[in-house]
């Protein structure tokens, strides 16, 4: 317990920092949405008619910016971006750092074993990532909600918040992971930002290209994407079972390796 | 001399590391090149049936994207987005690394300045920044050259491509400015990850939303691909900011790092 | 000649305290010892020195020379060991030790090669593969191997084992005597009183004394201890120049200072079982002082 609360509290400063950006992302764009909604009206018939390729390179996907939903949704993937930079980096951080900081012969000599120190740090973790994803959840819900002009928009946010919590999820049990596997704890959070740039941008070929689908299964931000998600309306039982998989693998990896793991001093 | 060698050997990993991503990068995106020229191709039919002035204003825009020009400039968001990241990493990194791995007693007690040791220092961050843009321009050119569909200006590709090196100097200033500002830098990705990421999401959102006092905000927003395609040359007044920014930054990095207290480990 | 002049020195981190008004000079030739508790200044002072900080206020000179403003210069001719030393992990020994020797503009392959021979160093291995100790010794080659005529120690005995400290001092000795002037900053009295020919205290930020070793040693104190047969006052011997005086069961134990023959009149007014007078070492002077001003 000592260990779980020292970590919420050496992590406070940085999520209340996130916190606050992700609320002036999102009040920042919905503030920008009022001038688009009016003008926008004539053109999403047209768009329909767009192909997807190019509509990604427009940076719409397949939305419909003009209503407030589909405003959201292309916002989201920023969002969902920023969420998933945070996990991850935060659950490289949190098994890292101690080796990084050289405060592991203080923590690991303590009568705890390794098993309970994990699982402390990876709590830690998870509170940090819930609480980020509720700010996100609630300040979407108040933000959004003041422009839907009538439109029901909370089923598709509840929705959206959901997906993005377990796209959280991977990412800190990856971020976990790799931190128990690398040798050098430096190298922890650099190879994990690294992962998720590039299912980041593998997110956006898929889109691009319209050809490659199959490989959505490589990148977490297309497991529950929000075209799927407010149009089809339910979440994909495959993407679903995968991600749970994943977050297994790497949380069992992270133990499993961690304490089998020669400290550096 | 002997630091500027020693941190170029230093830099010799990463900076491989740096160029063969934004390469591999560059090359998915370009294969699907010719598939995106196909998909418009045959779009550009169907607006056949569209009235005159809708076809004119969209064939227009589809154009744009979809030269090979056009399509390279989309995507060099991305390549930015990585690049902007090594020239943060490179300036927060190069001299915070002293202090981080404790070897700045060793460094600062030789008989060097520390303008000498700052100048040092900061050549070999240009160096490694130079050679990142010449590989990785060369080796798209070459791609590019392979995926075209249409001949296109090899003036304008390094103009665009330049624009990599442009960010990269500044992002590289701001993060030696911050380590020199900062007391201590614990570790350097999370820190040039957020400011990179911010200024993306910032000018994403500003593209969407098409704001122009976006533009002033985020570097990422200071050369507009389609104002280099159509002119053939930069916006004059942000290189001018550029350059006075930099300016700035590296002087007064030289000034607080002179009289900067090395506290013991 | 004075190598190192330092004149009412003072810094201040934020708040708290570094150090107050430090005014002292080491001559050339000396070996000069620093003394004082962990927190009291020493290293402050040395950073100071090697301008690794600034002062808030007062100056230090090196060769006569303004350390903040010629500091690159007297660096040619500075080799400083801290307490702890930290290298960049990924070199060989011998490439760090390169690296070092291609700041002083000399040829130094020989005498790396001498001293990693007398510290039985290995030059092949990484850095990071060496024991705390192993690195300490990368250190002291790292230290010497330019020949400098002004070497700075802060703390530098820890973690080296006893034949390689004396190993170390030896060479210390020798560099001495080649005219190479010491400052040497340690928390441990013996190996000051073993080395040093002066020596300044430093308590809480203030340079408490500074001395001849010979004088701190010799002129002013002796160790009383007496042993009595039957119970004194506890008071008996609170006298003027009587410091630390401690009765245990029949022992009694103090330091003296002043005239040898009022003390002795005390003694010889008591009937004692047994008497021994001894030089005090340093410890015992130095905690004279901290209790006294404490």
């Amino acid at each position: 317990m000592n260990i779980f609360l020292r970590e919420l509290k050496a992590h406070r400063k940085s999520l209340i920092i996130w916190c606050i950006c992700m609320v002036f992302l999102i009040a920042a764009s919905m503030g920008k949405y009022e001038g688009l909604s009016s003008s926008g009206q004539s053109m999403s018939e047209l768009l329909n008619d767009f192909p997807k390729s190019l509509k990604a390179i427009f940076g719409m996907g397949t939305f419909d910016i003009a209503k407030v939903s589909g405003y959201f949704a292309v916002m989201f993937l920023f969002i969902q971006l920023m969420a998933a930079v945070h996990a991850a980096m935060l659950g490289a951080d949190i098994i890292s750092k101690e080796e990084r900081d050289k405060t592991s012969e203080f923590l690991f000599v303590k009568p705890v074993s390794r098993t309970s120190i994990i699982s402390s740090k990876l709590s830690a973790a998870l509170v940090n990532v819930v609480i980020l994803n509720l700010v996100t959840f609630i300040s979407s819900l108040a933000l959004v909600g003041k422009y839907s002009k009538g439109e029901a928009v909370s089923g598709d946010i509840t929705k959206l918040m959901i997906g993005m919590f377990i796209v959280q999820l991977i990412f800190m049990s990856v971020g976990s992971g790799i931190a128990a596997i690398s040798k050098n704890p430096k190298t922890a959070t650099a190879v994990s930002t690294g992962i998720l740039l590039t299912t980041f941008i593998l997110a956006e070929l898929i889109d691009v290209s319209g050809k490659i689908d199959f490989l959505k299964f490589l990148t977490p931000f297309k497991y529950f994407s929000p075209d799927t998600l407010m149009y089809g309306g339910a979440f994909g039982l495959g993407f679903l079972a995968f991600s749970v998989l994943i977050i297994a693998v790497t949380f069992g990896m992270t133990y499993k390796f961690f304490s089998a793991r020669d400290l550096r001093i | 001399m002997n630091i500027f060698i020693h941190e170029l050997k230093s830099a010799r990993k990463p900076t491989i590391i740096w160029i063969c991503s934004m390469v591999a990068i560059s090359l998915l995106f370009l294969s699907i090149y010719p598939g995106i020229y196909n998909d418009a191709e045959t779009f550009k039919k169907t607006l056949a049936s569209f009235p005159d002035a809708v076809k004119k204003a969209l064939g227009l825009s589809i154009d744009n994207v979809t030269t090979l020009l056009g399509f390279y400039s989309f995507f060099f968001m991305y390549i930015m987005l990585c690049g902007a990241v090594q020239g943060m990493n490179l300036g927060l990194g190069i001299l915070s690394k002293e202090t981080r791995d404790k070897t700045a007693d060793f460094l600062l007690t030789k008989p060097v300045s520390r303008k000498q040791i700052m100048t040092a220092k900061l050549m070999s961050a240009l160096v490694s920044l130079i050679v990142t843009n010449i590989v990785f321009t060369a080796i798209s050119f070459i791609i590019a050259s392979a995926v075209k569909q249409a001949s296109f200006s090899a003036k304008i590709f390094v103009m665009v491509s330049l624009t990599l090196f442009f960010i990269q100097l500044m992002l590289a200033a701001l993060g030696i400015f911050i380590s020199v500002a900062a007391r201590k830098i614990r570790s350097v990705l999370p820190v040039s990850l957020a400011t990179v990421f911010g200024f993306f999401v910032i000018s994403m959102i500003g593209s969407i939303l098409g704001d122009k006092a976006v533009r002033y905000i985020t570097p990422f927003k200071y050369f507009d691909n389609a104002y280099i395609i159509k002119n053939a040359s930069y916006e004059t007044v942000f290189l001018v900011i550029e350059f006075i920014f930099i300016a700035t930054a590296i002087t007064a990095s030289y000034i607080i790092y002179s009289r900067k207290d090395i506290h013991a480990v | 000649m004075d190598v190192i002049e330092i004149k009412n020195l003072t810094k201040n981190y934020g708040k708290s305290r570094g150090i107050i008004d430090v005014s002292f000079n080491v001559e050339e030739g000396e070996i000069f010892g620093f003394i004082g508790p962990n927190g009291a200044g020493k290293s402050t002072t040395i950073r100071t020195l090697l301008s690794l900080i600034s002062p808030s206020s007062g100056s230090a000179k090196i060769f006569g020379k303004d350390c903040r403003e010629f500091g690159p210069e007297i660096k040619k001719e500075i080799g400083y060991l801290p307490s702890e030393v930290f290298y960049y992990d990924k070199m060989k020994v011998i490439d760090l030790l390169n690296y070092s020797a291609s700041f002083y503009k000399k040829d130094c392959s020989k005498r790396i090669k001498e001293l990693a021979e007398i510290m039985d160093l290995d030059l092949k291995k990484r850095i990071d593969d060496l024991s705390f100790g192993n690195k300490k010794k990368v250190g002291i080659v790292q230290g010497l191997l330019h020949d400098p005529k002004l070497i700075i120690l802060d703390e530098p005995t820890s973690g080296l084992d006893p034949l390689m400290q004396q190993k170390f001092f030896d060479l210390l000795r020798e560099e001495n005597i080649k005219g190479t002037t010491i400052l040497f900053s340690s928390h441990i009295l013996s190996e000051v009183q073993k080395m040093c020919s002066r020596v300044a205290i430093i308590k809480e930020g203030r340079i408490i004394k500074l001395e001849k070793m010979s004088t701190l040693k010799d002129n002013n104190y002796k160790k009383f201890k007496i042993e009595i047969d039957t119970s004194i006052d506890k008071n008996y011997f609170k006298i003027k120049g009587v410091n630390n005086l401690s009765v245990k069961d029949n022992v009694i134990t103090f330091l003296f200072k002043g005239n040898i023959n009022e003390i002795m009149k005390k003694i010889s007014s008591v009937d004692i079982a047994n008497l021994y007078i001894e030089e005090p070492d340093l410890e015992e002077i130095f905690m004279h002082y901290y209790e006294k001003e404490g």
